[in-house]
């Protein structure tokens, strides 16, 4: 009988490599372990067996059925992943065919520059004003310390309007309208549009600018330096070095012109920077004391510093962009750039 | 400004090389622009003598020439210039050599010729444009000499930009000055001396002119000599070449040493032919109405009593500081000339160039300040040049009449505020070092340690104020010396700004519905409204004028984004882009104010247009929602949407955003005038805001409202009603009669066509019950939704759709 079993074992378990689907399987299973299955016609056999001799084949016919059953819940898995693989054999999609993009916008890149150095001054505890860009000469050169015959108007031609108003050459005036209507410490950034009249490839007669401003008791013109530094590392990377270069505005005193290192050829000297190594970036000093005598701060108990930048200047540093008037175009094809 | 180094050497000595100079002159705050190494690329040329010519055996315009170059043996040129002739001097650019232009000379033969050189002209050496013919040099140079020697080009010339308060570095001693201030070497001043054998004893000047000042407050100094016996020819070589090294042309002997002067030390100068001053005297006064006079450049220029003129006893002969007159200039035949050396008041000088459009060498510096006390070193200096090249005798004595004469500037200046402004630890030795070698006198304060009593040189017109004295420390200490620190004051609380939160909001949510954000001049063309169909009594219509705009498209100030997103639109299309969603977010100028807008176009297509997301054409639902999106994302609700008549949009197909009385915005398709205006061939959908307004309702207070704990039922609701009637309608019923129950209605199918009798309208609704309080049963929400069909049917006449 143990021969039987055995041999059934063989004969099933051959048989099972040959089964391709569940109903062939359930075939086998049946001619096996059907209540008429050929396994069942052995185990008739048990009662003619000895005493000693039933146990031993009894546990030997479970082994069998446990080995048999075994094989066939393994055929079945695998008829199963089988038949799941020649399903999604048939679902493959041609993987490139266009994705559905959800619609998003882009923000204007003097606006996104912009937005860049807000932040990082605004991380500095700069808050974020703004003012009129119609102004008056009062506020947007006499309060600066800068009379009418002073040869620095030359500087900024002057967009007029009617009764002596103009559009704001730079966005200084802000400054003074913040310190006339408030006390120190002030710490301001002024973002937004200023005019002068130019129009050619590296001018536009509407441009960006940030100016700063930082006012308290004891502002030191090492202060200065250690704000632009902070900034200038994080707008154009760590190892970014600066350089500060005596100038003249009539707004600040000791006044400063500021160079970062190229960002193009990190120093080394290309075109960008004129072989030089170094490219402006913006101007910057302490307040000068008349124009803190101009907004009835006493010059001897309130010190601080100024700065101003062009934006479309520092967005081109990134972008490289041959004439900066296509900014204000607004072609697509070049909005969707940045 | 222009300096020679070569120049500048004779007043200070230094070792910098020309780079290493730039770079201490810029960190100094005198910026070097420019550095140009003259003679560059010209170190292989050198003066050459054609000994002889012969015609070229085999080329009818090419000749050869024999040419000593100073060597033992003529050298054979091939040469085809027109011009050459025997015994002439010209530069020859030897073997070996690459000029400035990138040619290199090369042993050649031409057309079976040998050629050792090549005989150049301006334009080959890139001196000139001249190209006709070879550059014919002085037949007293010696043959073989260096041509960069020979021309005075072994030069380097720095072009420096100095600032409006440095008139002080418009000379040669000026920037003598600054680098005296890095080096503490010694300057070298030009020896002024006049020999007494020059100086013409019997003739007293006083005796025969006169300076009469009528105007003090426009000429605080005026000072005359008189060379007689003059001979004005062309100058020596040397003058020549130190003036066109800084680019100024040679005009005569006498012109030439007044512009040297002045380059020299920034004075500057005017010589007048003596016997064309009428009653050969001077009066310095304004111009009288309707005078005239003819400048050097021979124009006629109408004066007014606001210009500062030189005249003689009739009539104005120069234009104080700016131009000399045509009649009194020095000619070859002036024998005797008054050399003016004079101070002039720079806003006075300033207007007067403005007006005339004049902006000379000598008008540059009067308007920045020139220092009254050098003057007469300057006249002296010149007067001694002019006997020496020009020959002629000197008149015994000067006029100097100095009305305006003022006592040396003394400034206190106290160390620790030096320290405290900089936030440096600079000691006093350095202090004192620094202002003695810009040329101030020091002296130490008596009772108050540390403190200093300073005396500013009369040419340092800038230094008024101790701060001017503390930039003089901190510049030539360095920038670069001062440390680094940050800010150690208090960081102001900055209060809450709900107009800059409403920008962010609304760009946000504009940027990720995928328009793309523009940026426009604010200026903008003056019919641009009639291109939007306004009339000219509209508001909008009010726009501010530039008195002086760059052309008739940016000339006036816009009141509205509108017309620049349309022909940002234009644009586009007119560059094949028609896929246009662009917004725009700007101050606009209205009547003295300047409110917030933010407007934006839908045109064209919009979708993806790829497979299975393709475009198609927006409607005036998409710029609806755009619409509901801003408000919502400003907490704005129950607004209303009302048709309006503004002519920009379609009559039928537009609507204001009202909340309660005020108009936020408006939204609309855009009128097909406008478009043919535009050149659109699409429909195009606007919105425009007014983020003021938005401002002023935005509510930004967010509260937490409990997730539904009870499960929600939802029943679709079809009816037909009257074609007209509104959508906003049976929503108004489905709210109030669905009371607390409504959690949302959703309108899904709008129908109009054979399944629905004409004139009529299918409205399909999704209306989602839900309680706060228990589980609905199908039987509550089965009355409530009887309801309002009911109601529905009673107060609009509709009927279910089955």
């Amino acid at each position: 009988m143990k021969t039987e079993l055995e041999t059934i074992q063989t004969e099933v378990l051959e048989q099972l490599k040959e089964v391709a689907s569940p109903d062939d399987l359930e075939t086998l299973r049946i001619t096996y372990f059907g209540s008429k299955g050929k396994l069942k016609d052995i185990m008739k056999g048990m009662g003619k067996l000895s005493e000693e001799e039933r146990p031993i084949v009894g546990k030997f016919a479970n082994d069998v059925q446990a080995t048999l059953t075994d094989a066939f819940e393994k055929t079945k898995k695998e008829l199963e992943s089988q038949k799941q693989r020649q399903q999604l054999k048939g679902e493959v999609i041609d993987i490139t065919l266009p994705g559905r993009k959800p619609a998003y916008g882009k923000a204007h890149p003097v606006i996104q520059t912009l937005e860049r150095i807000e932040n990082i001054f605004t991380q500095m505890g700069f808050q974020t004003v703004t003012g009129p860009e119609i102004e008056t000469e009062h506020f947007n050169f006499d309060a600066l310390n800068t009379p009418p015959d002073h040869p620095a108007r030359d500087l900024h031609d002057t967009f007029y309007l009617t009764d002596g108003q103009l559009l704001r050459t730079h966005n200084s005036p802000v400054q003074i309208r913040v310190m006339e209507s408030q006390k120190p410490p002030l710490r301001i950034i002024v973002p937004g549009k200023a005019y002068r009249v130019d129009y050619d490839i590296s001018h536009t007669p509407m441009f960006h600018q940030v100016e700063g401003l930082l006012v308290d008791k004891h502002v030191t013109f090492s202060e200065l330096k250690g704000v632009l530094v902070s900034f200038a590392r994080q707008m154009f990377g760590d190892q970014t070095q600066m350089r500060f270069r005596p100038h003249f505005f009539p707004f600040t005193e000791p006044s400063a012109e500021v160079d970062i290192s190229c960002t193009v050829c990190q120093g080394a000297g290309c075109r960008t920077c004129g072989y030089t190594g170094w490219v402006e970036i913006l101007g910057a000093g302490s307040v000068d004391p008349e124009v803190f005598k101009a907004v009835n701060y006493d010059p001897e108990k309130i010190t601080g510093f100024a700065f101003g930048m062009g934006v479309e200047r520092i967005a081109n540093l990134q972008f490289r962009i041959p004439d900066i008037r296509t900014f204000y175009e607004n072609d697509l094809r070049f909005l969707k750039q940045f | 400004m222009n300096v020679s180094l070569k120049w500048l050497k004779t007043y200070i000595d230094f070792d910098f090389s020309p780079e290493e100079l730039a770079d201490r002159l810029t960190m100094l705050g005198i910026e070097v622009d420019s550095i140009k190494h003259l003679g560059a690329g010209l170190e292989g040329v050198v003066v050459g003598k054609v000994v002889s010519i012969s015609p070229h055996p085999n080329a009818d315009k090419l000749i050869r020439c024999q040419v000593d170059i100073g060597d033992e043996n003529n050298l054979q040129i091939v040469c085809g210039a027109p011009n050459v002739y025997q015994g002439m001097f010209a530069p020859v650019a030897t073997i070996g050599t690459e000029l400035p232009t990138g040619i290199i000379i090369k042993r050649a033969k031409l057309r079976g010729e040998e050629s050792h050189g090549m005989l150049c002209s301006e334009k080959e050496l890139a001196i000139s444009d001249e190209a006709s013919g070879l550059m014919e040099l002085s037949s007293n140079l010696s043959v073989g000499m260096p041509l960069t020697e020979a021309l005075g080009l072994n030069d380097v010339i720095l072009e420096l930009e100095i600032t409006p308060n440095r008139s002080d570095c418009l000379s040669m001693l000026g920037v003598a000055r600054e680098i005296r201030a890095e080096t503490g070497n010694t300057i070298n001043y030009p020896e002024v001396a006049l020999i007494a054998s020059d100086i013409k004893k019997d003739t007293d000047i006083r005796e025969i002119t006169s300076v009469t000042i009528a105007d003090p407050d426009l000429c605080p100094r005026y000072a005359a000599r008189v060379i007689q016996n003059v001979q004005v020819t062309e100058s020596p070589t040397w003058l020549k070449q130190r003036l066109e090294s800084v680019g100024i042309g040679a005009i005569n002997n006498i012109v030439d040493i007044t512009n040297f002067v002045l380059m020299e030390y920034g004075q500057p100068l005017h010589a007048f032919d003596y016997h064309k001053l009428g009653e050969n005297r001077i009066v310095v006064r304004r111009a009288m109405e309707n005078e005239t006079i003819t400048t050097l450049d021979e124009v006629e220029r109408k004066l007014n009593p606001n210009m500062l003129v030189i005249a003689d006893a009739e009539k104005p002969v120069a234009l104080a500081g700016v131009m000399g007159g045509y009649e009194s200039e020095i000619t070859e035949t002036t024998k005797s000339v008054l050399l003016e050396s004079a101070n002039f008041h720079p806003a006075s000088i300033r207007s007067t160039s403005k007006e005339h459009g004049l902006n000379t060498e000598a008008s540059y510096r009067f308007e920045r300040g020139v220092d009254p006390e050098v003057v007469i070193s300057a006249l002296d200096r010149a007067a001694q040049l002019i006997v020496e090249i020009a020959g002629g005798t000197i008149c015994k004595g000067v006029v100097d009449v100095y009305p305006g004469r003022k006592k040396p500037l003394k400034i206190r200046l106290r160390k620790d505020r030096v320290n405290f402004i900089l936030g440096t630890s600079i000691e006093v030795e350095e202090i004192e070092q620094t202002l003695s070698r810009l040329g101030f006198r020091i002296e130490t304060n008596q009772t108050e340690v540390d403190n200093f009593d300073i005396t500013v040189p009369s040419f340092r017109l800038d230094i008024t104020r101790e701060i001017d004295l503390i930039e003089e420390i901190a510049r030539v200490h360095g920038y670069d010396n001062i440390p680094t620190t940050l800010p150690k004051g208090d960081i102001p609380i900055p209060p809450l700004n709900k107009h800059e939160k409403v920008r962010k909001c609304i760009r946000n949510f504009l940027l990720s519905s995928g328009m793309m954000e523009a940026v426009n001049y604010s200026f903008i063309h003056p019919n641009c409204f009639e291109k939007i169909r306004l009339n000219d009594d509209h508001p909008l219509c009010e726009a501010t004028k530039l008195q002086n705009p760059l052309s008739p498209e940016m000339s006036i100030l816009r009141t509205t984004l509108i017309p620049s997103l349309l022909a940002n639109a234009q644009h586009n299309h007119n560059h094949q882009i028609n896929s246009i969603a662009l917004f725009e977010l700007s101050s606009v100028f209205i009547n003295g104010m300047e409110p917030y807008r933010v407007a934006g176009i839908l045109a064209g297509e919009i979708g993806g247009g790829v497979y299975g997301n393709p475009y198609r054409p927006p409607d005036f639902f998409d710029i609806k929602g755009i619409a509901e999106g801003i408000l919502e994302v400003c907490g704005i609700h129950g607004y209303e949407l009302k048709q309006t008549e503004e002519p920009t949009y379609h009559p039928g197909r537009n609507g204001e955003v009202v909340l309660g009385e005020t108009q936020i915005g408006i939204i609309g398709e855009v009128h097909p005038g406008v478009l043919e205006n535009y050149e659109l061939p699409f429909k195009a959908y606007l919105f425009d805001f007014d983020i003021e307004k938005i401002t002023d309702a935005a509510d930004f207070t967010k509260r937490f409202e409990p997730i539904p704990i009870y499960p929600s039922i939802q029943r679709d609701l079809a009816i037909v009603v009257d074609q007209e009637l509104k959508s906003d309608m049976p929503m108004d019923i489905i709210n109030t009669t669905g009371g607390e129950w409504i959690e949302s209605i959703r309108l899904f199918d709008v129908y109009e066509g054979n399944q629905v009798p004409d004139g009529k309208k299918s409205l399909a609704y999704t209306i989602t019950y839900h309680s706060a309080t228990e589980t609905l049963t199908d039987k509550a929400v089965n009355d409530r939704h009887d309801k309002i069909v009911q109601r529905l049917n009673k107060e609009l006449g509709a009927e279910l759709r089955m």
